[in-house]
């Protein structure tokens, strides 16, 4: 990981380290973008929202059909063109642009699934795209349709320009990120190795965590991820024989989960720092300043303050950097109303930092639970439930290749002087894992400002700032020119 | 009087002649009618009627219906009706001889959820193991259902002609859902159901420890049966981000609160009899504890040493728990609702209103929405304010002789008035003014009552015995 330090820090990133001490101003170059450009990224990511790409009800094919017939319009040739996966409703796409073959391809990657959303618990219609205040709403404006929308426009746009990569540019939008039976990636990966394959691989999801963060519309630094958590996801049960409520008993299910969470819900994983997240950490702290600069920079001594990880940790970002996390989800129990719950089941979703396995982090919530009723097993990707979970530990982080970092860098510097380039641990798990796991390096690179506080992403209200949306796609535009120029 | 008396005499000494002329034939029939009354529980129990998409109260109605036609009941004493077609009721009538006014028997079809995957056996097929007759409802209540029919089937055999008419309705509902049988027919076909009084077979009355009966329970009063929903909501969001408002946690808090809540100790005059007279049968401690807990104002040791107990919790404290959650729409979601469901059963006098108010405080926190869950399914945010019926006076027709036969079958075994803490259907018909009275001769050890949970069951020499103490009590009841 030395080497990782010193591929970070080339003299540019450097210099816009130095000169970036403040808040950085919003202005830059190239603010509007181009208006046709901006349009047609617009148009496409209207139409993704309103095809429902979850689980449940949707169809990725859909959206994976849609966006294959724009590119066949736009003059793609059919063999650059595959839509296909395992189930009907799960397939994928794969559009090559195909560039001088100087170098090896680069793979863009982005999923066309959602989470599910309920129309009563939102504000607007989440399968249609609403511009309101300055905001885009709908399920998959943060995650991820902007980001496919933006790729794919992007693309469309290359080709329009008759521009010649120095090498491929493959986009592979793909089904079941989020959960489901088919993961496009991991399918790829297996299948189809050779539509996909690539010196290093671009990841636009993670807008959650990694991008630009910004407060109030104001960018503060651009992220970027080299590294991300483990998901895993555990159950708990407690069972009891019941009964009838008129009598109630004093072991109860719900209450011996109820207690057991909240436990959970108090308890701190224990702080520890990686190479990215501590480069992270101690590149924040030259970029901010005050209390929180100083709290940063005590964290990466030898020996942390507690006072400062304490007011580290109220803020989530900065906590879910700092440590693993394990949250409740879901919960279900009892069978009717007038019944003593005989089984009471919580979800607790976890994201385990690198070089930590799932069954330890199981063991440490049967620690915190303290309480042999509450059984905890684990939930894999498909849904079945084993007693215990897998010994692998989290991946380590992908090496920083300059031919990635240089045109970011150089890209975020003309867009927006002064602001900070970051390693970033994301801390969603995205399908940089399959592609890592293939050993394909890749890196989180979206683009899209979002508010720290503003974070609605798999939540009810899904938005994005309108101006921000245009502002990624004109960056993602000049910043894969960049990387593909020479 | 006299007259009557004596009459009363000559029939009991007839039939006391007809046993001991033919000991064979009377053994037949007491055999042949455990028998039916088996058969009738199997088949009852074989019969979903959740209220689900797989369960149906009318199947049951309508294979019964078909039992009393085949014993013989007239067509037009026999209706299957309700408002929905899987929510039908069956009415029957034995006629009698007019002299009184009729009986109503009451009991519900319906039962509550019962999944394979947490039951030992199949809870829709009757099965019997070790001396146990298990499946849902074999307590609550198809098994005393199959007792009253089989009863009804047996004296309608005899020729028996009662002094009053005798009325079977078996319903639909009473678990819940929005088609409560009997509510429907007070409201809808009063004149098939009318009766001077009503007993109702929803609660078993022999209750044991270690296998000994220790007193008969006469249910005379009902708690007021109150479900709540509590709910948070969130904006939600990343659960790879988790912050610090989670809408599970807040939720969890309350539940932590409202486990360690108990509502203020009360008595009724219905209560405070079933102490005085439990404290006659029991014996130290816990006799003392009775008996201190009836003075003013009650001696907080012994109230605290009682109510560690369930059953006297109940009777002595409205009741509040947790019986349902649902929070969350995914794994890796933070949830943006966690809802639980809280059941109260209410002491006569107060309200549902009073107690949602009482939740509000336990709870503690804005953040949850305590609404009030109507029966028949509606959220409201206000609750009713009505509240619990006062107790029906002990009418001694139907006294006199449950003491008797009582002190007969299980020897110096006393009948105790006691208060329901499970509402049921005698809640409509005490609204409807009809003095109703609940017991079921099934023997039941409390510290093993599986009603409404898994591997529900009951013994099978006490299903026989409380079919024959039926029977015996219907034509004692009825007799003059």
């Amino acid at each position: 990981m030395r080497i990782f330090i010193g591929r970070l820090a080339p003299a540019a990133l450097l210099a816009a380290l130095a000169g970036g001490g403040g808040v950085v101003a919003a202005a830059g170059a190239g603010d509007a973008g181009d208006s046709a450009a901006n349009a047609l990224a617009r148009e496409i990511f209207a139409q993704l929202i309103e095809i429902n790409t979850t689980n449940s009800t949707g169809n990725v094919t859909t959206a994976a059909e849609a966006m294959a017939q724009r590119f066949r319009a736009a003059g793609f040739p059919a063999a650059d063109l595959v839509v296909d996966g395992p189930q009907e409703r799960k397939k994928n796409l794969v559009v090559r642009l195909r560039g001088t073959g100087q170098h090896r391809p680069v793979l863009l990657i982005g999923h066309l699934d959602v989470v599910e959303a309920r129309r009563e618990d939102w504000s607007t219609d989440p399968f249609q795209l609403t511009e309101k205040d300055g905001y885009f709403y709908g399920r998959g404006t943060l995650d991820m349709k902007s980001g496919d929308a933006i790729m794919a426009g992007t693309l469309l746009r290359l080709r329009e320009e008759g521009v010649r990569p120095s090498r491929d540019i493959i986009l592979a939008l793909t089904a079941d990120e989020e959960g489901g039976c088919c993961n496009g990636v991991d399918w790829l990966v297996r299948n189809h190795r050779e539509l996909i394959d690539a010196e290093f691989v671009l990841n636009h999801d993670g807008v959650v965590g990694y991008s630009i963060s910004s407060e109030h519309g104001v960018p503060q630094e651009f992220a970027f991820s080299a590294t991300e958590k483990m998901y895993a996801d555990y159950q708990l049960t407690v069972t009891n024989s019941g009964g009838h409520s008129s009598l109630p008993r004093s072991d109860n299910a719900i209450y011996q989960l109820a207690a057991g969470l909240l436990r959970i819900g108090r308890y701190s994983f224990p702080v520890e720092l990686n190479e990215v997240t501590r480069a992270y950490f101690e590149r924040m702290a030259s970029a901010r300043s005050g209390q929180v600069a100083d709290d940063m920079r005590a964290l990466t001594h030898a020996a942390p303050d507690e006072a400062a990880i304490e007011r580290l940790s109220r803020e989530p970002g900065l906590n879910s950097l700092m440590r693993t996390t394990c949250v409740a989800t879901r919960l279900e129990g009892g069978h009717a109303n007038n019944a003593l719950p005989q089984r009471a089941v919580a979800l607790v979703n976890c994201r385990i930092l690198p070089g930590h396995s799932k069954e330890e982090v199981r063991q440490s919530l049967i620690k915190v639970l303290d309480d042999p009723a509450v059984t905890v097993r684990y939930v894999a990707n498909d849904g079945a439930i084993s007693d215990t979970a897998p010994a692998q530990r989290a991946q380590s982080p992908s090496p920083l290749l300059p031919q990635v970092l240089g045109p970011l860098e150089s890209t975020v510097a003309a867009m927006w002087p002064g602001l900070p380039v970051v390693p970033f641990m994301n801390a969603s798990a995205t399908d940089g894992i399959y592609t890592r796991g293939a050993g394909l390096p890749t890196y989180g690179v979206a683009g899209i400002a979002v508010d720290r506080d503003d974070m609605h992403a798999h939540g009810r209200d899904e938005r994005v700032r309108v101006a921000a949306f245009y502002r990624a796609n004109e960056f993602f535009y000049r910043y894969l020119k960049a990387l593909t120029a020479r | 009087m006299r007259a009557r008396t004596f009459a009363a005499g000559a029939a009991a000494a007839l039939l006391l002649t007809t046993v001991r002329g033919a000991p064979g034939a009377a053994a037949d029939a007491a055999g042949a009618s455990n028998a039916l009354a088996r058969e009738l529980l199997a088949q009852l129990v074989t019969i979903n009627t959740t209220d689900s998409p797989r369960g149906n109260v009318t199947t049951a109605a309508e294979a019964m219906a078909q039992r009393l036609r085949a014993a013989g009941f007239a067509a037009e004493d026999i209706q299957v009706l309700g408002p929905s077609e899987r929510k039908k009721n069956l009415v029957v009538r034995l006629r009698g001889s007019g002299r009184h006014e009729p009986v109503l028997l009451i009991g519900h079809l319906d039962v509550v959820e019962a999944r394979r995957e947490d039951w030992s056996t199949d809870p829709f097929e009757l099965v019997e193991q070790a001396g146990e007759l298990y499946g849902r409802g074999t307590l609550d209540m198809k098994g005393p259902d199959a007792i009253m029919l089989a009863a009804l089937i047996r004296l309608k055999q005899e020729r028996f002609k009662p002094a009053r008419d005798i009325i079977l309705a078996l319903t639909a509902d009473e678990e819940g859902g929005g088609a409560n049988g009997v509510q429907w027919l007070l409201q809808h076909h009063r004149e098939l159901i009318d009766a001077q009084f009503v007993l109702s077979g929803d609660d078993y009355s022999v209750l044991t420890e270690n296998g000994r009966p220790l007193f008969f329970k006469l249910v005379a009063s009902e708690k007021v049966y109150a479900d709540f929903q509590l709910l948070v909501t969130n904006k939600g969001g990343h659960s790879s981000v988790p912050v610090p408002e989670n809408a599970i946690y807040t939720l969890t808090r309350g539940l932590d609160r409202l486990a360690t809540y108990q509502f203020p100790f009360e008595l009724n005059a219905v209560t405070r009899e079933y102490y005085r007279r439990l404290a006659r049968i029991e014996s130290g401690q816990r006799a003392a504890d009775m008996r201190a807990i009836l003075r003013d104002p009650p001696d907080e040791q012994s109230l605290a040493r009682l109510s560690h107990d369930p059953v006297d919790r109940s009777i002595t404290h409205t009741t509040c728990v947790a019986t349902r959650l649902d929070a969350g729409h995914a794994n890796n979601a933070l949830p943006q609702r966690a809802l639980a469901v809280v059941n109260c059963r209410i002491l006569p006098g107060h309200s549902p209103a009073e107690v949602r108010e009482r939740l509000v405080q336990v709870l503690a926190d804005p953040g949850i929405t305590v609404g009030y869950l109507a029966s028949d399914g509606t959220l409201r945010a206000q609750a009713p304010a009505d509240r619990g019926f006062a107790p029906p006076p002990l009418l001694p027709e139907v006294m006199n002789p449950l003491d008797r036969l009582v002190a007969e079958t299980w020897p110096g075994l006393t009948v105790i008035p006691s208060m329901s803490a499970g509402a049921s259907d005698a809640t409509h018909t005490s609204a409807a003014g009809l003095p109703t009275y609940t017991f079921s001769p099934l023997s039941v050890d409390p510290n093993d009552d599986r009603e409404h949970g898994r591997d529900e069951r009951i013994g099978v020499a006490s299903f026989y015995q409380a079919n024959a103490f039926f029977y015996r009590y219907l034509r004692t009841l009825t007799a003059n």
